[in-house]
């Protein structure tokens, strides 16, 4: 059985001030298995947050259902940590106290709290800094403890939105590279939202391309790129091909989207 | 070196050269003859009136008395302003059950209540109290409120994440990101808290500088009236300076961006 089985996945959103509710999501259905590392791409709107939020438990579902480990999720649980785009840190905490942070709310009783803080920031490459207050950091680094943060409490499956959205071309390929170097210590279940196509194909044992109104899924593609990989593969032959599928498929709904914005 | 030094300190040096000149002024435009000393006295029978007020403990007095009051003031303002504004900025059913009263503190000035106070509390010190308590709970009610209420939703979404409970997220979250803003509403609240005290010291009161204020200013002693005025202006000044400092040093992740 796949680790994350998700079916006939509906949310719906209240219109503000009306009760006209409007569908983020319909009909969505995917699986997931464990160890596999899947990016779900697709134009600003299409509902990729909101897939990924009802996974973290942090939206309600309208309907269908998801299952992780065959239990039904209903809200946040330890076996799932988020990776926001937002560096949503603790502005009064320092690097140790924000990756700190997430085993404090999860009560976390593995050993020494300070200790397992450390050996993520050190993981992240982070160990001259843990002293330092987010607002010292530059947003790769934010970033950093984010994702160090979430892997401390030592989740079953990762989430991410967009971690990497805010960055530069440039610190975001170094994150894309760091992030896989990280992942491939013990290859835990990841779904990584981006908008990025090459970020999409590097990650991904399998990307997930979304389309809107209401967001649904429009193909899983699987990436059979061999692994550990480096910035090399961003000049395969495989990787060109994927790229190409990739844009065909983001040009059209784009173009849709246009049609869209021009009858209204 | 010292045009860099000028620089950083612009603000405060700025400040103090246009204190310095407008006592200079004061003194020269009454020394002059264009203005009758009467309305007004001089700097330097000012201080030569404190120096003698300073001797005979007349100072020490009224300082006190003042300080006593708004010590009480303060402190009451402050256990309530924060308790009453945290309950209405986590509960908007809360907030909706005091928003009339803020609105009646906003409209009525609360002097106005001065009388029905000395019906209740008799003159002295208990009503001086209370007016000043109502003078400084306002803006420290109102920045606890909006601190609690405008908690970032994404770090308690971040939080929630993790398995935070409302509990969690209101003392691991909330509550210390509303710090800075709290500590805002203190500084107000002192400034106001003084001048509360001192307003309910001119109307009634057998001590405290705003009834050395009354009390001198009724017999035309303008130099002795002044000492108190001036005192007034400095202790206000000295407590919005100590709790800026400290208002300083719990935002510095909010004002200091980073180099
Ligand atoms: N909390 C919300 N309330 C109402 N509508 C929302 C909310 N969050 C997202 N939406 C809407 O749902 C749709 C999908 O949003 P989102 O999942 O954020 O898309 P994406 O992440 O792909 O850009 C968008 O039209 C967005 O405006
Ligand atoms: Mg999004």
């Amino acid at each position: 059985m796949a680790q994350i089985e998700i079916r006939d996945l509906g949310i719906d959103y209240r219109k503000p001030k009306s009760d006209e509710v409007f569908s983020a999501v319909d009909g969505v259905a995917l699986s997931v298995e464990k160890g596999e590392f899947v990016t779900i791409v697709g134009s600003s709107g299409c509902g990729k947050s909101t897939l990924l939020m009802a996974v973290a438990g942090l939206v309600a579902l309208s309907r269908g259902s998801i299952r992780i480990d065959g239990k039904d999720v209903t809200g946040p649980g330890p076996d799932r940590a988020v990776v926001f785009q937002e560096a949503s840190l603790l502005p009064w905490r320092s690097v140790r106290g924000n990756v700190k942070f997430g085993l404090e709310m999860q009560r976390w009783s593995g050993g020494n709290l300070d200790e397992q803080a450390m050996q993520m920031i050190r993981l992240v490459g982070l160990g001259r800094f843990s002293d330092y207050q987010p607002h010292q950091l530059s947003g790769g680094m934010r970033q950093r403890v984010n994702i160090a943060r979430a892997l401390a409490v030592d989740p079953e499956v990762l989430l991410m939105d967009e971690p990497f959205g805010a960055l530069d071309a440039q610190t975001r390929e170094i994150m894309g590279t760091e992030l896989l170097r990280i992942w491939e210590r013990d290859k835990k279940t990841a779904l990584f939202v981006t908008h990025d196509i090459d970020e999409a194909i590097f990650l991904a044992d399998k990307i997930v391309v979304m389309g809107r109104n209401p967001g649904h899924i429009k193909e899983v593609i699987k990436v059979d790129l061999p692994r550990p990989r480096d910035e090399e593969v961003l000049d395969s032959e495989d990787f060109h091909n994927l790229r190409k599928r990739l844009r065909a498929h983001l040009a059209e709904d784009m173009s849709s989207m246009q049609l869209v914005q021009e009858v209204a | 070196m010292i045009a860099e030094l000028f620089y950083r300190r612009q603000a405060l040096i700025l400040g103090t050269l246009s204190m310095v000149g407008l006592v200079v002024l004061w003194q020269i435009a009454v020394d002059g003859g264009f203005i009758n000393p009467f309305f007004i006295s001089t700097p330097s029978q000012v201080w030569a009136e404190f120096v003698v007020q300073f001797e005979d403990g007349q100072v020490a007095a009224n300082v006190g008395a003042t300080l006593y009051c708004f010590a009480w003031s303060m402190g009451l303002a402050t256990v309530a302003g924060i308790l009453l504004g945290m309950l209405a900025g986590w509960f908007s059913d809360v907030e909706a059950a005091l928003e009339p009263f803020i609105w009646f503190k906003y409209s009525a000035p609360t002097v106005a209540f001065y009388p029905l106070f000395v019906a209740w509390l008799g003159y002295g010190t208990p009503t001086i109290i209370a007016i000043a308590f109502l003078f400084a709970l306002t803006p420290i009610y109102a920045n606890t409120l909006s601190g609690i209420k405008n908690t970032d939703r994404d770090l308690a979404r971040a939080a929630r994440s993790f398995g935070a409970k409302p509990y969690d997220i209101f003392f691991r979250v909330a509550l210390p990101g509303s710090v800075p803003v709290m500590m805002a509403g203190l500084r107000l609240g002192v400034g106001r808290a003084l001048t509360g005290v001192v307003v309910a010291e001119l109307f009634g009161a057998n001590a405290g500088l705003g009834y050395a204020i009354t009390y001198y200013g009724q017999l035309m002693q303008t130099t002795r009236m002044m000492v108190s005025i001036v005192i007034v202006i400095l202790l206000g000044v000295i407590l919005t300076q100590i709790l800026s400092f400290l208002e300083s040093k719990t935002d510095s992740w909010r004002t200091d961006t980073g180099r």
